[in-house]
């Protein structure tokens, strides 16, 4: 578990501390979640997964995939949703 | 820019039949409404926030990709004006732990940086993820400061921010490729914490006007039409109105003009290529005829060259200042409240003059 976990800090999937505190959802503005497998950041409130490359999250809207409520992960543009929200 | 306007009511008058599915008519349809879509947004300072759609953010975002690549270290137009963004930090006594960068000419902010405003944070914010991996490597080659600099792709109309959580926002000529610029510049306000400034550095209407004119002169003669090769920019006089509407206090806008000589038409094509500066407008044609760049070039070169053969191009680069309130701000007083008269005030001094 400790060799786990390190090879994780070693490979820079975690968001640092920082960004961890400012982070936001960019369409609901509600708190994200970090997911370690695939690296990625999850908006519980609208159910869209934000990928994760090198450590950077990619938050733009159209970088989302909505996810299904049976795990399944179905490409999709979240850009239509704000438009639809707002 | 008058005459561009003229040729465009010219044109409608003399054809009245509309062909959408008709392809060579169909930069006709497009400059008709790109005049409507330059009126409207002018009047969305007024009405509610317009859904209008100018920019093609998608291509925008390919296009900073590509400018990751062809970016030149030492770009003097875009150090200028970093530099004097960055200088207004110096102005304040405040200092700002915690800043965001949006998009724009980041790197160039960064290397500005040099200490001002005591920033311990620096997050740097674009919605091209190889911009980023270009400043994430120079900044490793090149780290003299101690700030804590994080990177995050995001999208400047949909801010990813907590509200409440950073102490300055700066945007060195990035915000004039959003389409809801009032709303973008709300959003910023809200991840402002309470006295948090705003700094953001935009391209004004005057820039480019060489280039506006002698591409409508040159497709008016090859093509008899126009499409629209420079996009609607934001006036010095809505940018007081955007900072207001946006919820600032102590706004502040100042004009800079920077005139940028080249050796031809095409080197102005390349540095505009490399700052991502490039044509996003939705309603722009992707056919551009040799002759009719050939001309552009030709009649640039005929109508503002100077006499050492080189061709300026103008920027203007409109300043924002704002701060997000606090008491602690200066307010003007309530109404009735004043306990001194002019009358003392000429009393006092009258007697001097």
């Amino acid at each position: 578990m400790v060799r786990l976990s390190k090879w994780l800090l070693k490979a820079g999937t975690g968001v640092n501390k920082t960004l961890s505190e400012i982070l936001v959802c960019p369409l609901s503005k509600q708190a994200l979640r970090v997911c370690e497998e695939p690296p990625s950041l999850i908006s519980d409130s609208i159910g869209v997964s934000f990928p994760m490359k090198d450590g950077i999250p990619c938050l733009v809207p159209t970088d989302g995939k909505i996810l299904d409520t049976d795990d399944t992960m179905k490409h999709d543009n979240a850009a239509d949703d704000s438009a639809n929200n707002k | 820019m008058r005459r561009f306007l003229f040729s465009q009511t010219s044109c409608s008058l003399l054809r009245r039949q509309r062909r959408p599915k008709d392809i060579p008519h169909r930069w006709f349809i497009s400059s008709t409404s790109f005049s409507t879509a330059e009126y409207e947004d002018g009047d969305a300072f007024q009405n509610s926030p317009s859904k209008v759609k100018i920019f093609d953010r998608h291509l925008k975002r390919t296009q900073r990709a590509r400018a990751a690549w062809l970016l030149r270290p030492n770009d003097s137009f875009v150090h200028a004006v970093a530099e004097n963004l960055v200088d207004r930090l110096e102005d304040c006594k405040k200092t700002f732990p915690t800043a965001l960068c949006l998009g724009g000419s980041l790197q160039a902010v960064r290397q500005m940086l040099r200490g001002r405003g005591a920033i311990q944070k620096f997050i740097m914010m674009d919605t091209s993820y190889d911009m980023l991996k270009l400043c994430k490597s120079s900044q490793r080659d090149s780290d003299n400061e101690n700030i804590e600099t994080s990177y995050v792709v995001g999208d400047e109309e949909f801010l990813a921010i907590k509200e409440s959580s950073v102490d300055l926002v700066i945007s060195c000529l990035g915000l004039h490729w959003t389409n809801d610029l009032p709303g973008a510049m709300i959003q910023c306000k809200l991840a402002l914490k309470p006295d948090g400034l705003f700094l953001a550095a935009i391209l004004g209407g005057e820039t480019l006007k060489e280039l506006r004119i002698a591409c409508t002169v040159a497709q008016m003669e090859r093509e008899g039409g126009i499409s629209p090769r420079v996009s609607p920019l934001a006036q010095v006089r809505d940018a007081g109105n955007l900072l207001t509407r946006a919820g600032f206090a102590l706004p502040g806008v100042d004009v800079d003009e920077y005139v940028v000589r080249y050796n031809s038409a095409l080197d102005l094509i390349e540095h505009l290529r490399a700052m991502g500066e490039t044509n996003a407008l939705l309603q722009r044609t992707n056919i551009l005829k040799r002759e009719t760049a050939l001309a552009t070039a030709a009649i640039y070169d005929s109508m503002f060259a100077a006499e050492d053969g080189t061709i300026p191009a103008t920027f203007q680069v409109i300043y924002m200042t704002g701060w997000r309130e606090h008491p602690s701000q200066q307010k003007s007083k309530r109404r009735g409240s004043a306990t001194i008269s002019f009358k003392d005030i000429q009393k006092q001094f009258g007697n001097g003059s």
